[in-house]
Order: structure tokens, then sequence, then C-alpha cells
């Protein structure tokens, strides 16, 4: 191959012009996709749950924490449990205390907003007592989901009668949400690069994207499954989590022990 | 169209979660019998394809973006009871790992996600395609079932929200849960839906199906043989319906509409809500009966406020020293 | 102890096989060469019984490995302890949340007990110097880590052969030559290694018999490695070269230079 060989067009400089056109639905793909992959990598920086506490526990008090904040009629006992949440939060490392406080923040005040109506009409009950329950059921789930290693969560989820293999079915699913997820990323990157004028085909590169996305996911199947076999496996799959009960623990069930008390009191208190 | 907690009363959510073990029971069953045991963990692999459905931002005309659901899509591609299950477990890593709240709720969410939207849109799919000449048949079906798949499951979290206020309140008459009564919540989630998402839904799911079919046919679900006889889908529709009717029994169903309404137009009284002694402004203690601290020992609230106001002041430093770490430092 | 006899394959109608004899005795070092897309990839599925083939016979120890019988889960278990396979892309073989979880799989399904697992998890990351990477998860590592968990995780199985799927693809030089001595030292304590690759650097230090194949799928010599790499029209037929590859005497040379066209 010569320089001879190589068409015109590709030697002459291109005087190009684009007009506008929104691409907003690759940007925040993106952003989207960016922000399930970071989540996920930060939460397999940990090396153990949050003070040790076992996961288990963590699970199950966080369930219950939700279900008392559902059914609390107590304004009192809601915001006990919220102070109950800072104390905890303000243990915790500043970055994940800004993130976890970002979510909440927003749900709530989201909330707030969708219940101003009633507010304005006079029923002053349900926004006082929704938006703080809101806050406080969302702060519990993501101090959970942020200081604990996903894997001891989901293991933790045998306490609710999940069949082991359905754990094995969890933990694949978030490889491969990692795997798929940085796989269309590529790709989007790739047509926000190529996007450099009017794209009368939206719908098609999105469905390009997606649809591609699901073949690469059967062909993963295909794989996974052969490196599975290629290891003895053959249907039957046992976990191996060590249960260890250790001083902490007991901490944290006594804490959890007076939230419940304080429920009850509460309750007991204000019933009508 | 994810309900989050506290909108459903707890008793809400138990019965919606019921309703969902049998679901979920036949489709593991089903399942297990077209996907042999050592492929079952495969099944995470349509569940992470589901998640990441539900990222991404879907170009509609006019400029702006919508997420979609997909679970026609998944319904079409993988067979109805895999995607109950893909949904269930995309729907379950969202609410317990990524903490966008619906714990309670979950029962409630898959049952409008992961079984009437997927299945809904896949019979009418299938019901059309089959009464209908090949290709045409092929893109009305997918187009009214997830058009109507999505609707339908709007229509389930419209109706499990407005339920809430007519079912409980407590002893002063004040909705515990979601305040929006039927005739709110039903026109505010039908109206984005049949306007908006459905149509997103609706190009999403064809648009990624052409594609497939084009590029990959052989990997699309074969599914059932027999034509479906459409007695069955009446039956299921009302199977469908089915909780919802449990949950409305002692509520007379034709009130709602006309009640409400007419307590709005009549000026000077709103909503019905507020029982007859707030008509003269609001009092503290009568607008919150549960924050009264008669009988209370003051010790407890000055506990609790120190404790809180101890826990803010160390969450601000330890925020404003997260910040700080991130400023680069000046040369 | 591997015997494949005649045997053609073909993934869909495209052939990937035509036609393939050969023996591999126990101890031997062998590397498959090959153009890309030659067929060394699915000799090397076939080997490991990952497919069966269309026609013509596959035997391990004597035993004809059919479909039929690797669908008994017994069998199955048994033939794949023995033969350790690692796939050519690491990330595809790695499923598990933590490397410990993905190196203590194999032993657990073979039924041995925890602690003799743990054991054999500890010893696999310190052979493969990966101990600071026990807690992590897989799909988060480098491709270089990847590779060594893809590697000790097929170990914890002790298995009697290793079959590597193009083993120094996309590595730093550094983990190439660990690798290297690594493969050596692993032929040297007895155990079968059947390696697949498409580039000639390192192959007469790993192994002492080569197998080529032509870009038709078919084999087109099986000789001692050094008469292979001497025989520049072969390797040129196979495309495994081109018109600008030349050999320094005494091979342990090499530099990096340029040609002036």
């Amino acid at each position: 191959m010569t320089e001879k060989d190589i068409p015109e067009w590709l030697l002459k400089n291109e005087n190009y012009f684009p007009q506008s056109d929104k691409d907003t639905f690759i940007n925040k793909s993106i952003t989207s996709l960016l922000g399930v992959l970071s989540h996920i990598r930060r939460q397999s920086g940990h090396k153990t749950d949050l003070f040790g506490i076992n996961a288990t526990f963590s699970v199950i008090f966080t369930i219950l924490f939700i279900i008392l904040l559902s059914v609390s009629r107590s304004l009192f006992f809601v915001i006990t449990a919220n102070i109950y949440l800072l104390l905890i939060l303000c243990l915790l490392k500043g970055e994940d205390i800004m993130v976890i406080l970002k979510t909440s923040f927003g749900v709530a005040a989201f909330t707030f907003i969708i219940l101003l109506p009633t507010a304005l009409y006079g029923n002053f009950y349900s926004i006082t007592m929704i938006t703080p329950k809101i806050f406080a059921s969302v702060t519990a789930i993501n101090i959970l989901s942020r200081t604990n290693r996903w894997d001891s969560i989901i293991s933790a989820l045998k306490t609710f009668f999940i069949p082991d293999i359905f754990i094995l079915v969890l933990d694949v699913t978030i490889m491969y949400i990692v795997l798929l997820g940085e796989f269309s990323l590529d790709m989007l990157y790739a047509l926000k690069l190529r996007s450099v004028g009017k794209n009368k085909s939206k719908q098609a590169s999105l469905s390009g994207i997606v649809g591609t996305m699901f073949i690469k996911s059967k062909e993963m199947a295909e794989d996974t499954y052969a490196a599975m076999r290629c290891r003895g496996f053959t249907g039957e799959y046992h976990t191996y989590r060590k249960f260890k009960f250790s001083f902490v623990d007991s901490l944290y069930i006594i804490a959890n022990a007076i939230i419940i008390l304080c429920f009850i009191y509460f309750g007991r208190y204000f019933r009508k | 169209m994810h309900i989050p907690d506290n909108y459903l009363s707890p008793s809400t959510c138990a019965v919606m979660g019921a309703a969902m073990i049998p679901v979920w029971t036949i489709a593991v069953k089903k399942v297990k019998k077209e996907v042999p045991k050592e492929r079952i963990p495969l099944l995470g692999i349509g569940a992470a394809f589901s998640f990441l459905l539900m990222m991404f931002n879907v170009p509609i005309p006019g400029g702006t973006t919508a997420h979609a659901i997909g679970a026609t899509l998944l319904a079409i591609l993988l067979g109805p009871w895999a995607a109950t299950i893909s949904i269930t477990i995309a729907l379950l890593i969202q609410a317990l790992l990524f903490g966008d709240g619906g714990i309670l709720a979950f029962g409630a969410n898959c049952f409008n996600m992961a079984f009437v939207a997927p299945f809904v849109g896949y019979f009418i799919y299938k019901f059309i395609k089959e009464r209908v000449s090949a290709r045409k048949g092929e893109y009305i079906g997918i187009v009214a079932g997830s058009y109507i798949g999505i609707n339908m499951a709007a229509l389930c979290a419209a109706i499990e929200f407005g339920i809430q206020p007519l079912l409980f309140k407590n002893a002063a008459g004040l909705p515990l849960y979601c305040p929006y009564p039927l005739s709110v919540s039903i026109p505010a989630m039908m109206i984005s839906h049949l306007a908006v998402a459905g149509i997103v839904e609706v190009i999403f799911t064809i648009a990624i199906y052409a594609f497939i079919k084009r590029v990959s046919p052989g990997m699309i679900y074969e599914g059932a043989k027999q034509k479906i006889k459409s007695v069955y889908a009446i039956i299921f529709a009302l199977i469908c319906l089915s909780p919802l009717g449990l949950l409305a029994t002692g509520t007379a169903w034709g009130e709602w509409g006309l009640d409400e309404i007419k307590n709005v137009i009549i000026g000077g009284k709103s909503l019905g809500f507020i029982p007859e002694g707030m008509k003269n402004g609001f009092s503290f203690n009568a607008l919150f009966p549960d924050y009264s601290m008669k009988g209370m020992p003051d010790a407890i609230g000055y506990i609790l406020s120190a404790l809180a106001g101890a826990a803010i002041l160390i969450i601000i430093f330890k925020i404003i020293s997260a910040l700080k770490k991130g400023k680069p430092k000046n040369i | 102890m591997i015997e494949i006899t005649n045997v053609s394959y073909s993934y869909s109608n495209i052939p990937a096989l035509k036609n393939i004899s050969l023996n591999i005795l126990k101890g031997e070092s062998v590397t498959l060469m090959g153009a890309n897309g030659c067929g060394k990839s699915t000799l090397l599925k076939l080997i490991s019984g990952i497919i069966t083939p269309d026609s013509g016979s596959y035997k391990y120890h004597g035993e004809e490995i059919t479909e039929k019988k690797l669908r008994d889960s017994k069998f199955s278990k048994l033939f794949h302890q023995k033969i350790g396979f690692v796939f050519q892309n690491s990330q595809t073989q790695l499923f598990c949340p933590e490397v410990y979880d993905e190196i203590a799989f194999g032993p657990r399904q073979m039924g041995i007990d925890e602690a003799e697992v743990e054991n054999r998890v500890k010893d696999c990351l310190k052979l493969l110097d990966i101990e600071g990477l026990k807690y992590r998860a897989p799909y988060h590592l480098s491709e270089g880590e990847k590779r060594k968990v893809a590697i000790a995780c097929v170990l914890s199985l002790n298995p009697e052969v290793l079959v590597l799927d193009e083993p120094l693809n996309g590595l730093d030089p550094r983990t190439q030559r660990w690798l290297v001595e690594f493969l050596i030292n692993f032929n040297k304590s007895g155990k079968t290694l059947i390696i697949s690759t498409h580039n000639l650097e390192f192959l007469q230090e790993i192994s002492s018999r080569a197998i080529l194949f032509n870009e038709d799928h078919s084999i087109a010599a099986d000789m001692a490695m050094e008469n292979i790499l001497e025989d520049i029209d072969l390797l040129k037929k196979v495309n495994l070269i081109d018109e600008y590859y030349h050999k320094h005497v005494g091979n342990k040379h090499s530099h990096f230079h340029l040609h002036n066209y």
C-alpha cells in the first residue's frame, strides 16, 4: 500500500459546520449508567461490614425499623427514629454521609412537593408525618447499603427463606450489571463521539445499543454457563458465610431494642 | 412508577406481597421446566438486562427524554415468566442495594411492574399476533401490548394509592398514608402514562425488538404454540384486578368520585378531611394530636434534643472536611 | 492420554475444525499455533469438554468423551476436575462476588471440607502473588490481575491437565515473564500443559512440541518446537509471520527496531 492508494477525501481537511441537535438522551443515559457503575464500585472497597456488625442483623433490623416507621402514628417516634439515624450517621465517613443525605433529602423534598397540595387544602397531617417518615426510611436503607458489603447483604437474605441458588443469581446479577453496564457505556461513548451532526434516527441509535446489549448478554450467559460447568457446577450451590456473633452485635441489638421500646411507649402514650 | 415506602399502608403492602407469592412460585416452576438446573444463574443476566433497561433515557419526539421499563419487551424476548423473575430481581436490587426506597412497597411494585405490565403486554401481543396477518400483526401486537401493559400497571398503582385515604385514617379522620383519593390519583397517574410514559414504552419496545429481530432473531423466546382463547384473557384480567378488589371491600366503589368533587366545589369545606373542630383556625395540639407532650417527662425531650444537636454538629463537620479533601490545594 | 481422531466441528455451518487427529501424552507441554480463527480455541474447548465433536472421536485416558456422558452429573464433575481450562477472555470465567469465593468455588463443588478449601485458596493466592486481592470483586480487577485469578481458580481444582487459551495476550511484559516461568515450572512438576497462541515469543521456553494449524482449520504440522520455528516458509504459509519477520541467532535476544520503506 502506498500514499496513492488512500482516497482523496481522506487527504483533505473537512470544512464542516454542525447544525444544532439535541442529544441529551445520550448524555443522560451515560450519566445514569455511570452513576450505577460508580455506586457499585464504591461498595466493593469495603473489607468488612459496618463496625463488624453482622450483616444479617443489619438487614433484619433495618427492615424492622422501616416497618415500625410505616406503622407508627406518633410523630414523636418518627422524630426519635430520625435522631437515632443521625447518631449513626455521625459515626460514618464524610463522603458516605454526603451521599446518603443527598438521596434522603432529595426524596424527602420531592415528597414534600407532592404533598404540598394537601397542606394547602388544610391537611397538615400527611405532610408532617409522611415527609420525615420517608426521610428516615430512605436514610436507613442507604446506611445499610453503603456500609455493608453487598454480598453480605445478599447472603443475609437467606433468613427470609430465599434458596441458596437465588443468592448465586443475585450475585451474578450484580456482576452482569457491571459488565453489561460497562459494555453499554462504551457504546454510548462511541455514539457520542460519532454524534457530530443531526441524528435523524435517534431511536435507531439507542435501540441499536440496547439491542446489542441484549445479544451480548446472551453470549455472556453462554460463557458463564461453560465456565461454571468447567468448575464442576451441576446446579447445586451452597453459601458459606461464617456466622460470627461479637460484642458490637450485642450493642446493635440493644440499640434496636430501645427503638422498639420507644415505638411501643410513644404509641401507647398517644394512641387514640 | 416505582412506589416509595410510606405511601401505602403496611397492610396494603402485605396484601400485595401475598398476591405475588403464588405468582413467584409459579414463575420459578415454569422457568425451572424450561431452563435446566445448571443454567439457573443465567437468570441473573436477564435481571441485569432488565435493571439496565430502566437506566436508559429514551429520546421522544419533541426533544425530551424519559425512562422506560421494558416489561413487555422482556416478556417478548425472554418469555413472560422469566420476565417476571428478571424484573423482580432488578426491583429487589434497586430497593435494597441502591436505596431508592420501596422496601415495604416491594410487593406492590412487583405486582405492577413485574406481573401486570409484562403479562398484560405479552398476552395482548400474542392475542393480536395470532389473529392479524404475520408481520403487521406482530408490530400492532407489540404497540398495543406495550402501551396497554404499562398503562394497566399505572392504573394498578393509581388504585393502590387512591384507596389509601379511604381505608386508612386516624381517629381525626386524616389519611395516614397517601392522602390523594382515587379521584386524584387515577387522573394524575393515568394522564402522564397515557400521554407520555406509554408512548416511550412503545417506541422503546418496538425499536429494540426490530433491531434484535433483524440481527439475531434466534434469540427471541419461542413461547407456547397454542392460541390463546379469548375467555382466558377475560379471566386473566379479572385475576389481575382481584387483589385490588379485596382491598376495596368495605368501600362503596361508586361513592368516591362524586363526594370528593362535591366537597371541593362547595366553598369553605375542602376535600372532607378536616373535622369540625378545625374550622376556626389551626391550633397546634389539634393538628398534631400525636405530638402532645401531656404527661411526657420533660427529661426525654431534653435528651433527645441534645443528642440530635450533637449528631448534627458532627455530621456538618464531617461533611465540611470531606468537601475540603475534594478541593485541590492552591499552589 | 488425550486421543483425538478425525475430529471435525462447525459452529452452525461455520467450520471450525477439519479432520483433526493428534495424541498428547501425560506430562507433555504442547502449543497449538496458528492465525486468528484457525480453530485453536475450538480444539481447546473440545479437549476441555465444553463442546463435543460433530464427527470423529475424543478419548481421554481411553474413555470416549461424548455429550451423553457429560450430561451425567457425576461423570461431568470428575472430568472437569481433571482438565482445567483457562479461557481466552479472563472475565468470562469469573462469576463470584469475591476473589476468595472464586478460587474456593471449584473445591467447594468437589465437596472438600471448608478447612482444606481455605488451605488451598491461601496456597493459590500465594502462588500467584494475589494475596492482596482476596476480598476484591473480580470484575473490578485489571487485566493481569484477572488473568491470575482465572488461573488460580482453575488451579485450586488440582487438575492433571492445564489448558490455556492465548494466556499471554494483553499482559504487560513483567506479568508475561512471570506467567512463562509459572507454566514452565507447572509442567516440570509432571502436569500436562496445552496452550494456544499466535504470538511466537516465549514459545521455545514453554513447549517442546508445536502443532501448527492452517487457516482452513486443518493441521499443517505437528513436530518439535525448534523445527517449526526454523521453517520460515511454513510459518508464512499459515499466516503466523509476515514478510519482515526475521530471527536473531541465539533466540534470547530481542530489540525494538524500525524498517525504512
